[in-house]
């Protein structure tokens, strides 16, 4: 038997109401989701760039202090040559000053130059010349000279001058015993 | 007075309510913190950053006056790392002398960084002058050599002849490396 002269509407659970409901809600949701999963992200890329950061400032670290001790090692290898260099210019200046000392009327014969001191062998036409040319000279560079003569075959005489300069210790010590 | 709500509205309003929850549950318990904890590490990042181009401006600052020290002191460094050579050193310093014997080389001195080998000489020649000349070539050498004393100069004739002893450095890059010892040369 028939009712309604309407053919009945077919019911759903999702009404407009809900459908539009459920769209809201899902875009707010998504947009949530969305951002926690940037903020996680971003999360991790900042402890994954900090644990480069500690990787890449130990390696600088590394280098700083091998390159500081390849820059102490150069400057000491510099300090060094210069101090050789300079020795063995000092030394051509000291050897020239010694032949600049001798007069022409002495003849030298031999030479030993010795870290504190100086021996010299030659002849000497007298022992004046010898005394006011080479001696006087040699007097105010040493601290202690010596000198023995005999003589040569043609009259003239063979010397040797032995000199000193006494180190900075050798004169406190002598201080101190004369005291 | 009567309100009257359909079943269907309740649903509704129930399902709204459940989802409003949610969603500031979600906010409050999960994604505040998580900002908060991000703001934390992007500022630990920018200091980290910062102190890294710290890190590197002074590393650039060092290995520029590295290299700097290397141009200036190559010669230096190239001579302290040269093996001594007595028939090179011979060949170079020929010119200076009539006649020139090396001994053997013998190691004085052996500390952390250098390494001292001496070599005594004996030598023929014509003037003061040539060797005054040889101290001045010495230090241009290849190697690292001082001139030690005692030094001998005795007259033979026209000649003088002269013995003398130098002194040679390395650098001692590595404690385990012996440099080799050179047999008694004569030219």
């Amino acid at each position: 038997m028939k009712y309604s002269y309407i053919t009945p509407r077919r019911k759903s659970a999702f009404t407009t109401e809900v459908q539009l409901l459920v769209i809201f809600f899902s875009i707010t949701l998504v947009m949530l989701f969305i951002t926690y999963l940037f903020l996680l992200f971003k999360d991790y890329n900042f402890l994954s760039d900090m644990d480069d950061i500690v990787v890449v400032q130990s390696e600088l670290n590394i280098n700083i202090k091998d390159m500081k001790e390849q820059i102490t090692f150069i400057e000491k290898e510099n300090l060094l040559a210069q101090k050789v260099y300079t020795q063995n210019t000092v030394l051509k200046d000291s050897i020239a000053n010694l032949f600049d000392l001798v007069p022409q009327r002495i003849t030298l014969s031999e030479a030993k130059l010795l870290e504190n001191g100086l021996v010299l062998y030659g002849v000497t036409p007298n022992k004046d010349v010898y005394n006011f040319m080479l001696q006087a000279p040699l007097r105010s560079i040493f601290h202690r000279t010596y000198s023995s003569f005999h003589p040569a075959e043609n009259g003239w005489l063979h010397f040797v001058s032995t000199n000193y300069i006494d180190e900075e210790i050798n004169l406190s010590e002598g201080v101190y015993n004369e005291n | 007075m009567k309100i009257s709500v359909s079943r269907q509205h309740i649903y509704l309003l129930s399902i709204l309510i459940f989802l409003l929850i949610f969603v500031l549950i979600f906010s409050f318990a999960v994604l505040i913190p998580e900002g908060k904890e991000y703001r934390k590490n992007r500022v630990e990042f920018q200091k980290e950053s910062k102190e890294l181009r710290r890190y590197q401006n002074f590393h650039n600052e060092v290995e520029a006056r590295l290299k700097e020290l290397q141009g200036e002191n190559r010669h230096i460094i190239t001579a302290f790392d040269a093996t001594f050579d007595p028939y090179r050193f011979q060949k170079q310093h020929r010119n200076y002398f009539s006649s020139l014997r090396l001994s053997q080389l013998t190691q004085v001195s052996d500390d952390d960084e250098f390494i001292a080998y001496e070599v005594n000489t004996t030598s023929e020649i014509s003037s003061p002058k040539s060797f005054y000349d040889f101290l001045d070539a010495v230090n241009k050498s290849d190697w690292i050599i001082s001139i030690e004393f005692p030094i001998n100069f005795k007259r033979d004739g026209e000649m003088i002849k002269s013995s003398f002893t130098m002194k040679v450095f390395y650098a001692n890059s590595d404690k385990n490396t012996t440099k080799p010892l050179v047999n008694e040369v004569t030219e």
